[in-house]
């Protein structure tokens, strides 16, 4: 059992070391992915932001002033860049489009690991790297910030990851059945966009919509580990997502393990 | 006269040749319906969440830069024509460029009748996308109907300032993707090019007055929707008005030199 875990561990561990490793391999793509395009993006929200409170004439919305807002969508932008998978679930599609999979299930291990731990391996090159920006950006703004959470508020980010990696291999799944299945990668990543909380701070969405909002699992991936850094949730807010996420988690695997399955069963072999 | 007949029937060539690869787009895309759905799917979720965000964000505020709710509704209906017009002609033409590079398709296109800069910007019609912009028209036509007082003959500017728009757009966007010919990876300016295309996506007023400036000159995804938008929700600015169509003019003679200049880099599939 002991013995069967350490391999288990050395090989996971080899897939992301494989995802760093290829990633890192065009740095000045990867500087573009993982650096320049987060800091425009949070520019103009910056921007925005400003004419909301130029608009708005008052020194808070919400209970909150410009610069929690500013500092909400730095850190908005850093920490929706981790939890959106676009490029994984583009390639677990491809591998059963193509066929590409047949080596795959040759192997002793299982489709969701390799690409879950290479999306993992990915991830944290990217926290990593992408990390500088909203730390010096805090310091020059003298932005709000509790420090002394970002460690919870990155295990639950990770911990959600779990949650992003499932729905993709539920997506991927299926296309065992179906053409053209990379436009549900889109549709889903611009669900997330708006049930994340990248767009805005969720609180701010007028009730009942909220309350629902931000009791979904999806909140786990921007709006709580951010509100919490900003200092606009406190920590019963991080508990409450991590149950909420395991709730999603296994809902999803149960969908995905039914599909997988299925699709198999279903699998010729020579492409979907 | 005789010059003149000879451009009328250049013209005349050019447009039924679209014609007829609009209709082969069109045959193409009716093969995928769930495509079509999808795509329809995933862009109403797309106008969903601009929606959104801004109607919540006016719960808080009365403005937003120069405009009221009513008033974003319709810049946001506007930025939604455009961005459908858009996507039906000419972006998955402008997607598929450096591929077409890559692959060696371009060396086929070159060798063709036509004028090269012609096929590269209007081979395929996403007709896919007609869906959408028919959502966009309801959309759009929705908020100038609950705009008070709204006098209808300004719509009138549309019809010059979106074509202005658009080719600003397209020269821009077809610069940046030439450079697919220039360089040997020019991916990044393609990343590049999609977050200088979200400025275009909000309205010029919520900018510091120099990028502003920018994005009306230099970087021109401001007169996409913002001055259509104050065309027909403010007085008439005819100075600003005049700058785009002049602007329009200058970036489509610019896409032409810029192309032949790119073309001098190529060197086949290789390139």
């Amino acid at each position: 059992m002991k013995k069967s875990f350490v391999v288990f561990w050395k090989r996971n561990l080899a897939f992301a070391k494989l995802a760093i490793v290829s990633n890192l391999e065009y740095r000045l793509n990867y500087f573009v992915d993982a650096v320049l395009q987060p800091t425009l993006t949070t520019g103009i929200e910056f921007l925005l932001w400003f004419a909301v409170f130029r608009g708005a004439q008052a020194t808070e919305i919400a209970g909150f002033t410009r610069e929690y807002y500013l500092s909400y969508a730095l850190w908005a932008a850093f920490f929706a860049r981790i939890c959106t998978s676009w490029m994984y679930e583009t390639r677990m599609i491809a591998e059963i489009d193509t066929g590409t999979i047949n080596g795959l299930l040759t192997r002793p291990m299982s489709f969701y690991e390799y690409y879950f731990s290479q999306l993992m391996g990915y991830k944290f090159i990217t926290t990593v790297v992408s990390i500088t920006i909203p730390l010096m950006a805090i310091f020059l703004f003298k932005l709000p910030t509790k420090l002394e959470r970002l460690p919870l508020a990155f295990a639950l980010e990770f911990y959600y990851l779990i949650l992003v990696h499932s729905i993709s291999f539920i997506i991927a799944s299926s296309a065992f059945y179906l053409n053209k299945v990379y436009s549900f990668t889109n549709a889903k990543n611009l669900v997330l966009w708006l049930l994340t909380g990248e767009l805005l701070p969720l609180d701010l969405i007028p009730e009942p919509y909220r309350h629902i909002v931000i009791s979904m699992p999806f909140s786990a991936g921007v709006f709580t580990p951010v509100g919490y850094l900003t200092g606009r949730l406190e920590i019963t807010a991080i508990w409450e997502s991590f149950i909420s996420v395991t709730i999603g988690i296994v809902a999803v695997n149960c969908i995905g393990v039914l599909i997988w399955k299925q699709g198999l069963k279903a699998y010729a072999g020579t492409g979907a | 006269m005789l010059g003149q007949g000879h451009k009328m029937t250049t013209l005349l060539k050019y447009l039924k040749l679209y014609g007829a690869m609009f209709k082969t787009s069109l045959i193409a895309d009716v093969e995928f319906r769930a495509n079509f759905l999808s795509r329809l799917l995933s862009d109403i979720l797309w106008y969903l969440a601009q929606i959104l965000t801004f109607e919540v964000l006016f719960t808080h505020t009365q403005k937003i830069g120069d405009w009221n709710l009513l008033q974003m509704r319709v810049f946001l209906g506007l930025v939604f024509v455009v961005d459908g017009i858009y996507m039906v002609i000419l972006s998955e033409n402008m997607d598929q460029f450096s591929d077409k590079v890559r692959k060696g398709d371009l060396d086929l296109l070159l060798a063709k009748p036509v004028n090269s800069q012609f096929m590269l910007s209007l081979q395929k019609a996403s007709t896919a996308a007609i869906g959408n912009l028919a959502i966009a028209l309801i959309w759009f036509i929705y908020s100038i109907a609950h705009l008070p007082e709204f006098q209808w003959v300004r719509l009138l500017w549309l019809l010059v300032l979106i074509p202005c728009g658009l080719i600003c757009l397209y020269s821009v966007r077809f610069m940046i993707a030439s450079t697919a010919i220039i360089f040997a990876r020019s991916e990044n300016l393609q990343f590049i090019w999609w977050q200088i295309y979200r400025l275009g996506m909000r309205p010029d007023s919520i900018y510091v007055p120099w990028l502003k400036w920018i994005l009306l000159t230099a970087l021109p995804v401001g007169v996409i929707a913002s001055v259509p938008a104050r065309a027909i929700l403010e007085p008439p600015q005819y100075g600003l008005f005049a700058w785009v169509i002049f602007l329009s003019v200058v970036l489509i003679y610019a896409t032409n030199r810029f192309w032949n200049f790119a073309l001098k880099f190529y060197s086949s599939a290789s390139s």
